[in-house]
């Protein structure tokens, strides 16, 4: 639906497809993969569960399950299969490079089959069609009718959405603010931003059932059936799991489950909501700052080793080290951290099946290890080269010397920066949610879906955010402070 | 006694193009005291970096006692560097390590002295310099005299056979001077073979057995220092001296 990282992603399949793995791609003439899944005792779906009633988080009996529409879906086809089902979480971005690079064997998350999307992957029959919805201010609802009441009225569309695309067609004197959630648009329709929200039935449904100040007007769209409704995506040329597929689809439709997995969502919900303070989700955000303090963690201790490393090869003599170093560093401070994350993951994750944290973990230690040797170095360099001499002199060997005099002095002199580096990791390691990893900002996420409050969550993950990093700079500035001091004249 | 201690042998250096040392062969004789003068930028701390090869010459040999050191491997260098004890115009004592830490560091690290070795021995150094009170002060604490005197005993921790010298005086307050010169002739008058880069012409006279006058990268004139201060031979000699005895 959000085609927001989508430069990023064929950027990345590009490339990859060029170094020669685009392999997996391509269609085998005698396709196995659903043996393979037999063989394997697992279908692996992928989804981005922050849409419900398709999918969304509950929090059951203190743990976190993925559940909705979809997931009675996926779990049907699992059992026509005879396999068990497991569910990888990501953005929806990511759900399609998810499927290419066979990080996930099937993806359903209320995608439209869009022929855009058909190019690079295969689609399932339409397992729902849903009606378009308009969600608007209860206090507003007797002023619109349809798509057509909004003349010069500004509307709510989520980004890259079926919906964006439609409501450019058949709104097209209603100008448009797109933004990436359904949380974040209610927002702007309660703050007046915007004055209708284009969003399908059971979506819209869910937002105006849990929040009295809204309501739902039909649409009226006109819809194309061929862009319209959802599928289930599968890699190109898995041709045998499409056709399981679309046996079990077949049997959900003549038996009317959709109808069966909409109320038990809509149960699901209910759970969800009878408590939507922030306190009653104490839970998920402390998971959320668990995760964001071990991503954090790891990558400062692999940070400052990668980091002395590069620093040291790019100070040293030998010129092929140095040219690694300088290259490396370079490139890492050359391109965004998000894309890094994403190459980890599914660009090394073709050949080595990386879980989402540890890719994460790799992706922001790689990338602070950059930073750090530029730190490290320019520390290293502001030390008097009389220092070494002195000490050179006295017989300390270079590593000696390194270790115990310009080491510890340099130390001292990057302190500072060495801490805004840690700080600012706290705040970037949030990128891994991308992927997938429930930090803070995942979790931020998961509880505005599950309470359909838009601001408090964010204020909750604002003030953690805050006292962690305000936190961390108070330790550190207590050690510079106590560096200083040992030198103070007596 | 006239062992040699350092022997060069056709010694050039040089920048890229610039040729900073020129051709150099001189014995230096084990207790001797051996001044180096000249004008600024004639050479002289390239000479004496190269003795214990901080610089890597060029070409031709330095041998000491006996060994060509030229050739030798960086693990080999560090352990003849450590009997060539060295004290700089700007001390290079380390800020962050106190005084009997900045004595202990190379006997620890490099003879593997204990800590109750290398502290006795720190103690029994600093009383010699006459800084015993100042063992446990930071070098931010202490004025530029007191500086090098603990980087005198620094480098005499390890023992040295020969102390090399590099205008040890030159950075400091006139008030200041005497206190260092002091130790450096109390340590000559102990045997110490010493080279010293200096325009302490007092000193020089007192201490000195010989008075080199290094020039465009050659010593240009040897003496006693009588022969040199009072009877300059080379008309460089000349001039230089006249130069410095105006100031
Ligand atoms: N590391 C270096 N790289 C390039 N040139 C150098 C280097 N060190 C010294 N030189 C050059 O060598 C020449 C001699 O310098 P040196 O420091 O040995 O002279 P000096 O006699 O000690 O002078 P001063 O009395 O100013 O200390 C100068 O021209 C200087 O520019
Ligand atoms: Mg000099």
């Amino acid at each position: 639906m959000k085609k927001k990282w989508m430069r990023w992603l064929t950027a990345l399949l590009v490339l990859l497809s060029f170094l020669g793995f685009s392999g997996i791609n391509h269609v085998q003439a005698a396709d196995d993969s659903l043996q393979k899944v037999k063989d394997k005792g697992v279908l692996v779906m992928g989804t981005s569960p922050d849409y419900p009633p398709y999918e969304f988080l509950v929090n059951d009996g203190g743990k976190n399950t993925t559940v909705g529409i979809d997931i009675s879906i996926a779990k049907q086809i699992a059992k026509d299969m005879g396999v068990k089902l497991q569910i990888k979480s990501m953005d929806f971005d990511s759900l399609l490079v998810g499927l290419q690079t066979g990080k996930v064997d099937m993806v359903i998350s209320a995608m439209t089959p869009t022929r855009e999307r058909k190019q690079s992957v295969d689609f399932s029959e339409l397992y729902y069609t849903a009606e378009q919805s308009i969600i608007v201010n209860k206090a507003d609802a007797k002023l619109y009718k349809d798509k057509d009441s909004f003349v010069g009225k500004k509307i709510g569309v989520q980004t890259g959405s079926l919906q964006a695309d439609l409501a450019k067609e058949q709104m097209s004197s209603s100008p448009q603010l797109g933004l990436a959630k359904y949380t974040d648009l209610v927002l702007a329709l309660k703050s007046h931003k915007v004055e209708g929200i284009v969003a399908e039935e059971p979506v819209a449904l869910t937002y105006v059932q849990h929040d009295p100040d809204l309501a739902l007007i039909n649409g009226k769209f006109t819809l194309d059936p061929s862009e319209n409704g959802q599928a289930i995506g599968f890699a190109k040329g898995a041709t045998t799991l499409v056709a399981a597929a679309n046996k079990s689809i077949d049997k959900i439709k003549k038996q009317g489950l959709i109808k069966q997995y909409m109320t038990e969502a809509a149960d699901k919900m209910t759970t969800n909501t009878t408590d939507t303070s922030m306190i009653h989700y104490w839970k998920y955000f402390a998971k959320g700052i668990g995760y964001t303090l071990l991503i954090t963690a790891i990558s400062v201790v692999i940070g400052v080793i990668l980091g002395t490393l590069l620093a040291l090869m790019r100070l040293g003599k030998n010129k092929l080290l140095h040219a690694l170093a300088v290259a490396y560093i370079e490139f890492v401070r050359g391109t965004p951290l998000m894309i890094q994350v994403m190459f980890v993951y599914f660009g090394l994750g073709i050949f080595l099946d990386i879980p989402a944290l540890l890719a994460g973990i790799i992706a922001v230690a790689l990338n602070s290890g950059a930073y750090v040797a530029e730190i490290i170095r320019s520390g290293i360099e502001s030390i008097p080269v009389g220092q070494t001499e002195a000490a050179r002199s006295l017989g300390l060997s270079q590593k000696q010397t390194m270790q115990s005099v310009v080491f510890p002095q340099a130390l001292k002199n990057i302190w500072p920066a060495l801490g805004n580096e840690f700080i600012s990791l706290i705040k970037e390691s949030s990128i891994a949610s991308i992927i997938g990893v429930t930090d803070l900002i995942y979790q931020l996420k998961v509880v505005q879906t599950a309470t359909y409050k838009g601001v408090q969550p964010i204020i909750v993950a604002m003030v953690i955010y805050f006292v962690l990093t305000f936190g961390l700079s108070k330790i550190l500035g207590y050690f510079e402070k106590r560096m200083k001091h040992d030198e103070a004249t007596h | 006694m006239t062992k040699p201690l350092i022997e060069i042998d056709h010694l050039v250096k040089k920048f890229g193009d610039n040729t900073v040392l020129n051709d150099i062969s001189e014995t230096i004789n084990q207790g001797d005291v051996i001044v180096v003068i000249g004008a600024s930028g004639g050479g002289k701390s390239t000479f004496l970096r190269s003795l214990n090869l901080l610089n890597k010459p060029t070409s031709g040999k330095i041998a000491f006692e006996g060994t060509d050191i030229t050739g030798l491997s960086e693990k080999e260098l560090d352990q003849v560097r450590e009997k060539m004890g060295m004290v700089f115009q700007q001390f290079n004592l380390f800020p962050n390590m106190t005084v009997l830490e900045n004595i202990k560091l190379a006997p620890m690290k490099v003879k593997n002295a204990t800590d109750a070795e290398a502290t006795a021995q720190a103690l029994a150094l600093l009383k010699q310099v006459g800084l015993e009170d100042k063992a446990e002060a930071y070098p931010a604490s202490l004025s530029g005299g007191q500086m090098q005197r603990v980087a005198i005993a620094r480098a005499l921790a390890m023992s040295p056979d020969v102390m090399l010298f590099d205008e040890p005086t030159s950075a400091l307050d006139p008030e200041m001077v005497g206190e260092v010169l002091k130790v450096m002739q109390d340590l000559a008058k102990s045997g110490m073979t010493m080279i010293v880069v200096t325009h302490e012409m007092g000193f020089a006279h007192e201490v000195a057995d010989q008075v080199w006058f290094m020039d465009q990268g050659v010593i240009a004139e040897k003496g006693t220092p009588e022969q040199i201060f009072s009877a300059p031979k080379e008309e460089r000699t000349k001039d230089f001296l006249s130069k410095v005895l105006a100031q």
